[in-house]
C-alpha cells in the first residue's frame, strides 16, 4: 500500500464523480490544445500558401480580397484584368516566373481555376510540390482549340468521385462544353486540393462572354521576380497603372494575422475563463469528497497516519485526475483539431492536426500542477481534520 | 499476564474549553495501571469519559495535565509526527462503528494500517493481512469491500486492522455495541481469543456480559473518574 494506491482506490471508489471531473479537465484542455493547434496550423497554412510568389497582380480593389481569392480561394474573385498584362509581365526581364490565374464558377462547390502548366512546375524556391496521383497534366492547348481537359485537386477528386476519362458539366447551359478528367493531383494540404484546374483556352471557351472578347480576361497574375531588388519597382509600376494593383502577399498576411490576433486575444480570455471554471470544478469536487470523508481521514489519523500522508493522498488524487484529464484533453484536442480541419478543410489551411507539438508536454505539466493546486485547499482541510471530534460514533 | 504495567496514568485530567473562557472537565483520574497482557474492561454511562480516556492513551488527544506511560513511551512528550508513529506501531484501535475505508477491500483495509507504521516490509504486507483475516475467519472475504460484508465481518476486519502491526496495546471502544447479540458474542469471543493468544494488553470499553465475564479486571468509570464521581454525588 502506498499513498498513490490509496488515492487511486479513492478515485475508483467514487468512479462517477472522478470520471466527470477528469472529463471536465479533458474538455478544458481539449479546447486549449485545439485552439493552439488550429491557430498555429492556420498561420502556417497562410504562410505556406502565400510565400511561393512575391507579388499578386489583379484588378484595382481590395488587396486582401485579391490575395484571399487568388491564393486561398476564400473570397469572391476580384474583377478581371486583360490577358495582355500577363503577356507583358512574361516578357518583363525582371520577372522570373509569371503565372496566369483565372477564377471561374464551381462544380459541386469545387472552383474552376484556369492557369498554365507553369503553375505546377517544380522550382527550388517553391515550398509546394505537385505530384500526380493519376493521369497527366492537362494539355497546354492553343487558344483556338481548347481541349476542355481538367486536373482535379485531391479533395475535389475524392468528393466528386470523378475518375480519369470521366466527362462532366454543371448546368444545362454547360452541356455543350463538357470537361474531361485528364489527371488527379496528390494531396498538397492547401486550397489547391479543392480546385479543378483547366487551361486558359478551355476556361475562355466555357464562358460565353469570354468567347466573344477580343482581349481575353484573367483574374490575376502571380509573379516571382528574378531578383528581390526588382520587387519594389515592379510593385510600384503595377500599382501606378490605371487597371492593376500589385499586392505583396506577405503584407496581406500581416493584415490577416493582425485581425487574427484580436480573435486570439478574445479566445485566450475565453480559454482562461474555461480554465478557471475547470479548476473550480476540481476544487468543489475534491472539497466535497474531503468533507464526506472526514471520518475516514480521522480513522487513518487514529491508525497512525501522519498529517502529511493525508495531505499527500488528497493531492495525489488531484494529480491523478489532472493527469488523466490532461492526457485525455491533449488527445481530445487533436481530435477537435481534426474535426475542425474537416469543417474548414475548404481553406486547406490546416495541414496536420495530429502533429504533436513541443508545447503539449508543457500543457500536461501545467494541468497537473494547476489540478494539484486546485486540490490544495481540500488537502489542507483534510490535513487539519480534528481526529477525536470526527471519530465520535454516528448517532 | 505479567506483573509489569503496559500502561500507567497518573493524575491525568482532561478539560475542553467552552465559549466564554470556562472549561468543561471530563476526566480526572488519580491512577490507572494496566498489567501487560491483561484484559481490562471499562464500563460507565455515556459521557463518563471512557472514549476520552482511550483517546488520551492512544495519543489521539492530549491530556490537560498528568503523566502517561505506554510501554516505555510518554506520548504526551512526543512531537506530533512521533506520536503518529507511536500510535501506528504501539496501539491498535477498534472503533464502535468499525470505521473501515469504504473504497478499500478487507485485505487493503488491514494493509492500510501497515502502511502507516512501515514496520512490516511491503512485500509481506498482503500475506500478513490475509493471514490475520484468515485467523478471524475471513479467508474467503479478502477482496470484499466493506459494503459487501456483514456488520460482524466488518468488525472482524477492523480487529485484524488493529492487530496488523502487532502492537502490544489494543484499545477497543464498544466494539460490539452496533452488532446484534449473537454476532456480538461471536466477534467478542474471537477478539478476546486472539488478544489472549498474542498476549496483547487489551483495554475494552464494553457493557457486554460476556466481556465483563472474560475480563481480568473491570473498572467502573464512576469510581475511576473523579469528575464522574463528583457528578454522581452532586
Amino acid at each position: 500500500m502506498t499513498i498513490l494506491t490509496v488515492a487511486l482506490k479513492y478515485l475508483r471508489g467514487r468512479l462517477v464523480a472522478s470520471t466527470l471531473t477528469a472529463v471536465s479537465i479533458a474538455l478544458g484542455v481539449s479546447l486549449v490544445v485545439a485552439s493552439v493547434l488550429l491557430a498555429r496550423e492556420i498561420k502556417e497554412g497562410f504562410i505556406a500558401g502565400a510565400t511561393d510568389y512575391n507579388l499578386v497582380v489583379g484588378a484595382k480593389g481590395s488587396p486582401t480580397q485579391l490575395v484571399l481569392s487568388v491564393v486561398f480561394r476564400m473570397d469572391l474573385a476580384t474583377p478581371n484584368i486583360e490577358y495582355t498584362i500577363y503577356r507583358d509581365l512574361q516578357q518583363d526581364p525582371r520577372v522570373e516566373t509569371a503565372v496566369p490565374i483565372g477564377l471561374g464558377d464551381a462544380y459541386r462547390g469545387f472552383r474552376y481555376v484556369a492557369t498554365s502548366n507553369t503553375y505546377f512546375a517544380a522550382s527550388p524556391w517553391r515550398r509546394k510540390t505537385f505530384a500526380l496521383a493519376a493521369g497527366r497534366f492537362f494539355a497546354d492547348d492553343p487558344q483556338s482549340e481548347p481541349t476542355y481537359e481538367v486536373l482535379l485537386g485531391a479533395e475535389a477528386a475524392r468528393s466528386t468521385g470523378l475518375q480519369i476519362g470521366d466527362r462532366f458539366y454543371e448546368g444545362e447551359e454547360m452541356a455543350e462544353y463538357p470537361l474531361t478528367v485528364a489527371g488527379i493531383l496528390g494531396p498538397t494540404h492547401s486550397a489547391d486540393d479543392r480546385a479543378i484546374f483547366l487551361s486558359l483556352p478551355s476556361y475562355w471557351g466555357m464562358n460565353e462572354v469570354a468567347r466573344g472578347m477580343a482581349v481575353k480576361p484573367l483574374t490575376a497574375v502571380l509573379i516571382r521576380p528574378k531578383r528581390m531588388s526588382d520587387l519594389p519597382s515592379l510593385h510600384r509600376e503595377l500599382n501606378i497603372a490605371a487597371e492593376t494593383q500589385a499586392v505583396l502577399p506577405s503584407g496581406v498576411l500581416l493584415t490577416i494575422f493582425n485581425m487574427m490576433a484580436v480573435a486570439e486575444d478574445v479566445l485566450r480570455m475565453i480559454l482562461a475563463i474555461v480554465g478557471i471554471i475547470v479548476l473550480l470544478y476540481v476544487f468543489v469536487s475534491m472539497y466535497s469528497a474531503t468533507t464526506e470523508r472526514r471520518r475516514e481521514i480521522a480513522t487513518m489519523r487514529a491508525l497512525g497516519a501522519r498529517r502529511a500522508t493525508i495531505l499527500g493522498i488528497v493531492l495525489a488524487e488531484c494529480a491523478a485526475l489532472a493527469n488523466v484529464g490532461g492526457i485525455g484533453g491533449i488527445i481530445g484536442g487533436h481530435a477537435v483539431a481534426y474535426l475542425a480541419e474537416s469543417l474548414i478543410g475548404s481553406s486547406g489551411l490546416v495541414t496536420n492536426p495530429f502533429r504533436v507539438d513541443v508545447f503539449e508536454p508543457a500543457v500536461l505539466a501545467g494541468v497537473i500542477l494547476l489540478g494539484t493546486l486546485a486540490g490544495l485547499l481540500p488537502a489542507v482541510l483534510a490535513y487539519r481534520t480534528e481526529v477525536a471530534e470526527n471519530l465520535a460514533p454516528l448517532s | 499476564m505479567s506483573t509489569r504495567s503496559a500502561v500507567v496514568l497518573r493524575e491525568v485530567k482532561k478539560a475542553f474549553p467552552l465559549r466564554g473562557g470556562a472549561d468543561l472537565e471530563v476526566l480526572d483520574l488519580e491512577h490507572l495501571a494496566l498489567p501487560a497482557g491483561s484484559c481490562t474492561v471499562l464500563r460507565g454511562r455515556s459521557g463518563s469519559g471512557k472514549t476520552t480516556l482511550l483517546n488520551i492513551i492512544a495519543g489521539v488527544s492530549l491530556p490537560t495535565s498528568g503523566t502517561i506511560r505506554v510501554g516505555d513511551t510518554d506520548p504526551v512528550t512526543l512531537s506530533e509526527a512521533r506520536r503518529d508513529r507511536f500510535r501506528a506501531e504501539q496501539v491498535g484501535y477498534v472503533f464502535q462503528t468499525f470505521n473501515l475505508l469504504s473504497a478499500l477491500s478487507a485485505v487493503e483495509n488491514v494493509m492500510l494500517a501497515m502502511m502507516f507504521a512501515d514496520a512490516i516490509p511491503r512485500r509481506l504486507q498482503r500475506s500478513r493481512a490475509a493471514d490475520l483475516l484468515a485467523r478471524l475467519g475471513l479467508a474467503e472475504r479478502l477482496a470484499h469491500k466493506p459494503a459487501q460484508l456483514s456488520r460482524g465481518e466488518q468488525q472482524r476486519v477492523a480487529i485484524a486492522r488493529a492487530l496488523a502491526n502487532s502492537p502490544p496495546l489494543i484499545l477497543a471502544d464498544e466494539p460490539c455495541a452496533s452488532l446484534d447479540a449473537s454476532t456480538a458474542d461471536e466477534v467478542l469471543a474471537i477478539f478476546l481469543a486472539v488478544c489472549r493468544q498474542d498476549e496483547k494488553t487489551l483495554l475494552l470499553v464494553s457493557h457486554d456480559e460476556a466481556a465483563l465475564g472474560a475480563a481480568d479486571r473491570v473498572i467502573d468509570m464512576a469510581e475511576l473518574n473523579r469528575t464522574e464521581a463528583r457528578r454522581g454525588t452532586a
